[in-house]
């Protein structure tokens, strides 16, 4: 029996919310409660909604709760879970936010900022190196491939100074190219 | 910058990324380099409370929207972070046999790629601005390695940052090997 919109509500607010480590670790903690406990939708029904999720621009994790909305109640069910999984976190950072640039200047909280930022630091490095690890460990030809799209982008967007929108546009087409002359 | 044309700004940067911090080039060019309402500490204490707080990565873009022009800009943030997710609907509706089509895949693989790239060059700038001495250049190094093995979750590591530079606030001669 699919949920009622309420239950939807609370499920994405619930977990959407209170779930530390990003998006990824949150889906994994959606699919233990959608699945396995609520039997909400099916694994296939899963599956999909997170390559879908991948495909689309933005964040791929409100992506996901959109299309499991959109799976469970259509229109209503995905607009809910979208507002439920993102308000209340959004919330909290703002009011993070507000208290942070109240007290930055205070000498106690800047020394305690400048070891959380030299850790953030490299979650944006480890990032990048997410985004291309696993290509690197396909084929030959893939791994060619992402050594030669990466060290494009490095070139047109640190030397050329070409602007990040130019870069994606060019080498999406370059992926194309790249893939149909491999076939 | 006006709260509609910072919201065009993120809902650019957001729309034309895969990913949540692939966006922060685009944000850095846009705020940073072009309109000057934005800084590089604060772009980075924008991730910091992003990866402390509950909820997925991208929410950083209510935390910038809130840096550039306060409650406005925060809402701006959070509408340029969903507005993307509504794509999904029609993707699962009408093309949701196409995501294993092997074109659609090279594209999306390449665009992440390129993110990747663009994403460690901006990463270098941050860098700067966040490691000035040997216990932040320690702390910056040992985090990466850690994440890279998946040792430790993103907010002990955070923990343990603010807890190393708190003491040497506290107890400057028990590490006193800044290079400034």
């Amino acid at each position: 029996m699919p949920p009622s919109l309420r239950n939807i509500t609370h499920v994405f607010t619930k977990l959407g919310n209170l779930t530390f480590g990003g998006g990824n670790a949150t889906i994994a903690v959606l699919h233990q409660e959608i699945i396995v406990r609520l039997g909400w939708i099916t694994e296939d029904e899963f599956a999909l909604s997170f390559a879908i999720s991948r495909l689309t621009p933005g964040s791929n994790f409100f992506a996901f709760c959109v299309a499991v909305g959109w799976l469970l109640k259509r229109t209503a069910g995905a607009i809910l879970a979208l507002i439920a999984s993102s308000i209340p976190c959004s919330l909290v950072v703002m009011w993070v936010t507000m208290a942070f640039s109240l007290v930055q200047s205070n000498p106690v909280v800047q020394a305690a900022l400048h070891g959380a930022i030299a850790a953030a630091v490299s979650i944006t490095f480890k990032t990048a190196w997410i985004l291309v690890r696993s290509h690197l460990m396909f084929s030959r030809h893939s791994r060619y491939k992402t050594i030669f799209i990466f060290a494009l982008s490095l070139f047109l967007h640190g030397l050329m100074k070409f602007s990040p929108i130019e870069v994606i546009g060019i080498c999406a087409i370059l992926g194309l190219f790249y893939m149909e002359s491999a076939t | 910058m006006n709260v509609f044309m910072l919201y065009l700004v993120l809902l650019k940067a957001s729309i034309t990324s895969f990913s949540g911090l692939a966006a922060i080039p685009i944000i850095r060019e846009a705020l940073v380099i072009q309109a000057h309402v934005l800084s590089d500490a604060q772009l980075n204490e924008a991730v910091v409370i992003s990866r402390s707080t509950p909820g997925p990565v991208a929410i950083y873009l209510v935390s910038i929207g809130y840096f550039v022009a306060g409650v406005g800009g925060a809402i701006a943030g959070w509408l340029a972070m969903i507005t993307p997710a509504l794509l999904v609907i029609p993707l699962i509706h009408f093309a949701g046999k196409k995501a294993e089509n092997p074109k659609v895949k090279e594209v999306i693989k390449s665009i992440m790629i390129a993110s990747a790239a663009m994403l460690f060059l901006d990463a270098i700038p941050l860098a700067q601005n966040a490691i000035f001495d040997v216990l932040t250049a320690c702390i910056a190094v040992g985090s990466f390695m850690l994440l890279i093995l998946d040792l430790v979750e993103v907010h002990w590591l955070m923990l343990a940052g603010v807890a190393l530079t708190l003491g040497q606030y506290y107890w400057p001669f028990s590490i006193s090997l800044g290079l400034s």
